[in-house]
């Protein structure tokens, strides 16, 4: 277990700015996920913390030292990747002892740590073949091997899931967290996909255009996000947007449409000014068919369509210009049409700032 | 059978005439040397050169192999055959590794103008030999190895180069970048990465490569009659002296089988090797 600092770390190819400024600090044992659109710079982070890639500015520290300047090899990492890079022409056996045998472990020890891996992965009777007669999921399990066997201080994951079909990509997550919790490691995996991060993560730095928009549990990420990107890159259905203006008066609320929400419990990180236009932000499940809450609360909105996910269903509305998205009950969903009366939950909404694009 | 079944059976026939037509005309010169080389000298003379062999014999290829004249040195082709032996091995080793190090170094270490030195080597493979034949003539003399067989084997060498280089830039650009990562990171170097990972991976296109170069050096004519000297003049130039030699009567028998043994190597290789040719050729073609 080993923590990881990454401070000021900036990367340019030739006039692309593909990471600026960056400042992770990663504590020993954390599951720590970088999540982003594709072209964010998540994984030039990841290869500039193997070594793979060189930095033009700051440090990363690996367990406290400085090691910038190391090759990839003497950073104390083991990296897996996407397309699991398996040497084609060595069995599993060779692939996940190549890096041992590179540095001279005695023969013993090196049978030891592959028999020891291919027990936790379950891959014991994979030993002895190349990796072209493996399945998908048999040659992640294999990459993951190659790495565990290094008995590293920090494990690198770029993308290892997204290679796989949808069923195994589930069952691999759990598997990862299983190994997470058993071997209690630093790891740092990159990903595009919000629910591995969410499902995994034990803290998620969310990035756009090279720069971290967020770092937080995967809680605070989701109930709180920091800036309007952060909402709506995290949560599935995406979190509802729709224009709103702070209302002036001794009691904070926000006008949205024709329903007034009231912001008594918001935890405003700037003070508000009344009048200002906002940018209101509420989940899916925050919006509900109307019962008894206060008429203020109730958006009169009209349904377009629903869309069954199994568990729930998501209705999709019209109000006030906006389209919004409520997460019901399938039974209930079933029996709603034209116009309907929507609660919106105050408790849960985000306040951004229109042009800053940040909560308020 | 309806009209359309009969047009298109009438197209294939079409189609296999041509393709026999085709064949004839490709095999038609080599029927002809093959045959003649199985002729005695008296056969030769008094038929024409369609006329197949009346009793075969194989006395014109041991002529040649063995005591055929070039001037006044009666040693048969096979002085220039061990000559080519000995110019093509080292010539062809030290051709392809170097071209398959420096392929796997423009293609997967970030070299500073990689991309400078593959447009060079590009440059490099078009360059007409003629051009450069003088200078090179003046550069062997002055460092003294001048007609000798250091000097043709370094002229192959250097003329394989940039194609050995390409067509193993070209191979390993399309092997996965994260292949070179992923083994950085198990620790091996730029050495032990090329032997370990990269070398095992490239038994077709090493094979390919082997067979263009083993084929342009068999078969180079110009260079060998230029760099190798008297003494290790290659086959080529021989069968050429042999063929051209204007004292007492032309034993066109003989010359026919002089120019089949020396055919015979770069033939068998194709006959072998062909279908490797053919998927090292794409294996390298497809990805660039």
């Amino acid at each position: 277990m080993s923590a990881v600092s990454v401070s000021g770390l900036s990367k340019s190819f030739g006039l692309l700015r593909v990471l600026t400024d960056i400042d992770l600090p990663i504590e020993a044992g954390a599951f720590t996920v970088l999540l982003g659109p594709s072209g964010c710079g998540k994984s030039t982070l990841l290869n500039a913390i193997a070594g793979l890639e060189d930095t033009d500015t700051g440090i990363i520290e690996i367990d406290g030292t400085d090691v910038t300047q190391y090759e990839p090899s003497k950073r104390g990492i083991a990296m897996v990747f996407q397309s699991y890079a398996l040497y084609p022409t060595m069995t599993v056996r060779k692939n996940m002892s190549f890096g041992l045998r590179v540095r001279s472990v005695p023969r013993p020890e090196v049978a030891r740590r592959v028999d020891w891996a291919a027990k936790l992965l379950q891959i014991n009777e994979l030993l002895d073949r190349k990796p072209s007669q493996l399945s998908g999921g048999q040659r992640q399990r294999v990459a993951i091997g190659r790495a565990l066997v290094q008995q590293a201080k920090v494990f690198l994951f770029d993308e290892p899931l997204s290679n796989l079909d949808a069923k195994l990509r589930t069952e691999m997550r759990v598997e990862l967290k299983r190994l997470h919790k058993e071997l209690g490691t630093t790891i740092v995996y990159v990903t595009h996909d919000q629910i591995e991060a969410m499902t995994l993560a034990t803290r998620i730095a969310v990035m756009r255009a090279g720069r971290i928009e967020q770092y937080a549990a995967p809680d605070d990420l989701y109930e709180e996000p920091a800036t309007l990107f952060v909402a709506s890159f995290v949560g599935s259905p995406a979190m509802n947007f729709m224009r709103g203006r702070l209302l002036p008066g001794n009691a904070p609320a926000v006008q949205v449409g024709s329903a007034q929400l009231p912001l008594d419990g918001y935890r405003f990180r700037v003070p508000p000014t009344a009048g200002q236009e906002v940018i209101v932000g509420i989940r899916p499940e925050h919006v509900a068919l109307a019962r008894d809450e206060p008429e203020a609360q109730i958006a009169d909105a009209e349904l377009l369509f629903i869309e069954p996910m199994g568990a729930d269903t998501l209705g999709w509305f019209q109000f006030d210009g906006h389209r919004l998205s409520a997460r019901l009950v399938p039974q209930v969903a079933r029996g709603i049409s034209g116009r309907v009366r929507l609660a919106l939950l105050a408790d849960h909404i985000s306040l951004f700032d229109p042009t800053s694009e940040a909560r308020l | 059978m309806t009209s359309s079944r009969r047009n298109a059976r009438i197209g294939r026939i079409g189609l296999y005439v041509l393709l026999v037509w085709i064949c004839l005309f490709f095999s038609i010169p080599l029927l002809v040397v093959i045959s003649t080389s199985l002729k005695s000298s008296d056969e030769v003379r008094q038929f024409s050169i369609f006329t197949l062999p009346a009793a075969p014999g194989f006395a014109a290829w041991i002529k040649a192999w063995s005591s055929a004249c070039t001037g006044l040195n009666c040693g048969g082709v096979r002085v220039g055959f061990w000559n080519s032996v000995r110019i093509l091995i080292p010539s062809v080793i030290i051709s392809v590794m170097a071209g398959a190090v420096t392929g796997y170094a423009l293609s997967h270490w970030r070299i500073r103008g990689a991309n400078i030195i593959m447009l060079l080597l590009l440059f490099c493979a078009f360059i007409p030999y003629q051009v450069i034949l003088y200078p090179l003539v003046k550069t062997f003399s002055t460092i003294g190895i001048y007609s000798s067989l250091p000097c043709i084997v370094a002229v192959h060498i250097v003329f394989g180069l940039p194609v050995m280089s390409m067509l193993f830039r070209n191979f390993y650009a399309g092997l996965p970048e994260e292949l070179v990562k992923a083994a950085r990171i198990d620790g091996a170097g730029f050495w032990r990465i090329f032997a370990f990972v990269m070398l095992p991976m490239s038994v077709n296109i090493l094979i390919v490569a082997t067979i263009l170069q083993t084929t342009g050096i068999w078969n180079d004519y110009l260079l060998g009659l230029i760099f190798a000297g008297r003494d290790n003049m290659p086959m080529t130039v021989q069968l050429n002296a042999i063929a051209t030699t204007s004292t007492g009567i032309i034993e066109y028998n003989v010359n026919t089988a002089a120019a089949l043994l020396t055919a015979l190597p770069p033939l068998l290789i194709y006959f072998v090797s062909g279908r490797y040719f053919v998927r090292g050729i794409t294996a390298g073609a497809v990805k660039g």
